[in-house]
């Protein structure tokens, strides 16, 4: 990927609050972010510091209470629903912690679900992501037969199907065991390296550390940035 | 696009089979309010071919009867039995003699019950010109002349009857010779035997005298005319002039009642199937939040997860309308025998008639029904937004 002075996400005085019972929670406060192309992020923070928060408003699946984000140069407030479900099919791929996979589906099938969604199915790049993944040898296998790594993989390599601008991961070693997270660290390392930008939300230490900026969450402000 | 359609089908199918139990019982419920519908439809047009059948059998377009109810006096003219009054055969000039009348036959109809075979023998006393209305009939050998008898297919073949056969019938003095038999007219005349009207007149001792006449007339768009003009004549007062067409629409007066019960049954069942399909996508949807919010963050769009779930209560709408007709017609001689013994007038034939438009209408209405069930569950995991559908699967924010 060539690198282009447009940051890919640009997030200005970024508020989110939202009603629980009578009181109200604000989850992310006055966060001015910018991720640049090719960047790793990785997002830290104590539970409840608001990461999952931040990740799902940088990748377009909320909207802030208040202030602006930018998704590969589109300001997100100015998209209707429609055009945010496109701009997330079409920029944006994510890994989640409890993986996200279609029980109902296939290895391959799950892997080609965002590109038939986008309707561009193709079949090679699935196997060529699976070959990727290290995953390829179950690709007719459903999610209930692989392990939480393999799952893992399979994710990822869906979130890739759509060659993403921005890939986001929300605790993508939280299920893991250690040597396991290990690999999945190794691979998301891979793909940076191949010019991907990632953000990830993370308690791993050794995930964190991989990355080339760590931003630090406490009670929904940034403390720090490394 | 038919990638797209074909993964969500798959899709739909294989969350289907994640509970079957569950979609088996709500693909039973559906079956079932189907199998009822098109029963009743099938039912209902039975029972309207085989009247109409019957009634066209009888060549008229006019029944004249003895006062009295003239709707029973139809159904005797139909089914045979014996008959409680008379008409005199002065009437049959007047009617004879009515504009548009291009036939009058007179019939003298009795019947007498067999105890040996617990079934009763019904005699017509007829002219010739009954041939007139008979159209449909094919007579092997000829019609009767005094002496004779012309008898319906079945009663001769029950008692071995053949064409010129002479044979002693118990309710008759003098032994009869076989004249001809009718072949199979599917219908009432079957049964019956069939000598001259002096004959039935002289041994069933009604000189001059006869049940009912058959009226056919030049054209059937005189109908109303001919009415008037017979119930205007002098012997107006005495008899009771019956269109077919009436005793059509008396005859499916009578069962409307059974109509009305199979309607209310038919409505309740496609009420629960709706009320099962709806839950049962409720309840597929609650358990599938989080994939819904998965489906939502990787670019589903909100028409695509409508998709999704409305096809997967048409789905199971369509098979239980597939297992619904298929359990109609394998218990459809079940359901006819239930209704036989239910119902005041049963036309001869078939009492259902399972047609492919019905079958059609049947899917239909499970379509609708399918389709109305999954509107509200499809319309709620639409409107589920990423976050909040998988803020929600994971019980808290």
């Amino acid at each position: 990927m060539q690198p282009s002075d447009q940051p890919v996400v640009q997030a200005n005085k970024l508020v989110k609050s939202y009603p629980r019972g009578s009181e109200i929670v604000h989850a992310v406060v006055d966060i001015d972010v910018e991720i640049q192309q090719g960047e790793y992020v990785a997002i830290v923070g104590a539970s409840g510091s608001g990461k999952t928060t931040l990740l799902q408003l940088l990748g377009g699946m909320d909207r802030p209470t208040s202030g602006t984000i930018s998704i590969a140069g589109k300001e997100i407030s100015k998209l209707s629903d429609r055009e945010l479900t496109r701009l997330r099919r079409e920029q944006l791929g994510f890994v989640f912690q409890h993986f996200g996979l279609l029980s109902t589906l296939t290895v391959a099938e799950n892997v080609a679900l965002p590109a038939i969604l986008n309707h561009k199915p193709n079949h090679s790049r699935v196997d060529e992501l699976l070959e990727r993944t290290g995953i390829i040898h179950r690709r007719n296998h459903r999610p209930s037969e692989l392990s939480g790594g393999e799952m893992q993989r399979v994710a990822i390599a869906r979130a890739l199907i759509n060659e993403p601008k921005l890939l986001l991961a929300d605790e993508p070693t939280g299920n893991l065991d250690s040597a396991t997270s290990e690999r999945i660290l190794e691979l998301i390392g891979e793909l940076n390296k191949d010019g991907l930008t990632i953000v990830v939300v993370t308690h791993n230490e050794k995930l964190a550390q991989c990355a080339h900026r760590i931003i630090q969450l406490s009670d929904g402000r940034i403390v720090n940035t490394a | 696009m038919l990638t797209q359609l074909s993964t969500f089908f798959r899709y739909s199918v294989n969350s289907l089979l994640r509970r079957k139990l569950r979609s088996l019982i709500t693909i039973a419920g559906v079956a079932s309010a189907v199998a009822v519908l098109y029963s009743l439809l099938a039912f209902q047009r039975g029972y309207q071919l085989g009247l109409s059948r019957e009634l066209e059998k009888l060549g008229a377009h006019l029944l004249v009867v003895p006062k009295g109810c003239p709707y029973d006096a139809a159904s005797i003219a139909l089914h045979g039995a014996n008959w409680p009054c008379y008409l005199p055969s002065k009437y049959l000039t007047m009617v004879t003699q009515t504009q548009h009348v291009a036939e009058a036959a007179p019939v003298l109809m009795t019947a007498f019950y067999d105890d040996a075979t617990q079934s009763s023998r019904v005699y017509c006393g007829v002219l010739p010109n009954i041939l007139a209305l008979k159209k449909q009939w094919t007579i092997t050998g000829s019609f009767p002349k005094t002496g004779e008898a012309l008898t319906g297919m079945d009663i001769a073949s029950k008692n071995h009857w053949t064409v010129g056969q002479t044979v002693k019938m118990a309710d008759i003095q003098t032994p009869v010779k076989i004249s001809g038999i009718l072949n199979n007219t599917q219908g009432p005349d079957d049964q019956f035997v069939f000598i001259p009207l002096g004959d039935a007149q002289t041994d069933f001792k009604h000189a001059d005298q006869f049940t009912h006449i058959l009226v056919k007339l030049d054209h059937p768009d005189h109908l109303e005319e001919v009415v008037r003009s017979l119930r205007g004549c002098e012997a107006g007062l005495e008899m009771n002039i019956v269109p077919l067409a009436h005793v059509f629409k008396t005859i499916q007066g009578l069962i409307s009642s059974t109509r009305l019960l199979l309607a209310c049954v038919t409505l309740a069942a496609l009420f629960a199937a709706a009320i099962g399909l709806s839950n049962t996508v409720f309840m597929s949807v609650t358990e599938r939040t989080r994939e819904i919010g998965v489906l939502r963050a990787m670019g589903t769009e909100r028409s695509n997860i409508f998709a999704l779930v409305w096809m997967e209560t048409l789905i199971m709408s369509l098979i239980g309308a597939a297992v619904g007709l298929l359990g109609a017609t394998l218990f459809e001689g079940l359901v006819e025998t239930w209704l036989r013994a239910r119902l005041p007038f049963v036309p001869n034939g078939p009492l259902m008639s399972y047609e492919w438009t019905i079958a059609l209408l049947a899917i239909a209405a499970a379509a609708i029904i399918g389709g109305l069930a999954g509107l509200a569950p499809s319309m709620r995991a639409a409107g589920l937004s990423p976050v909040e559908a998988i803020r929600r699967a994971e019980g808290g924010v």
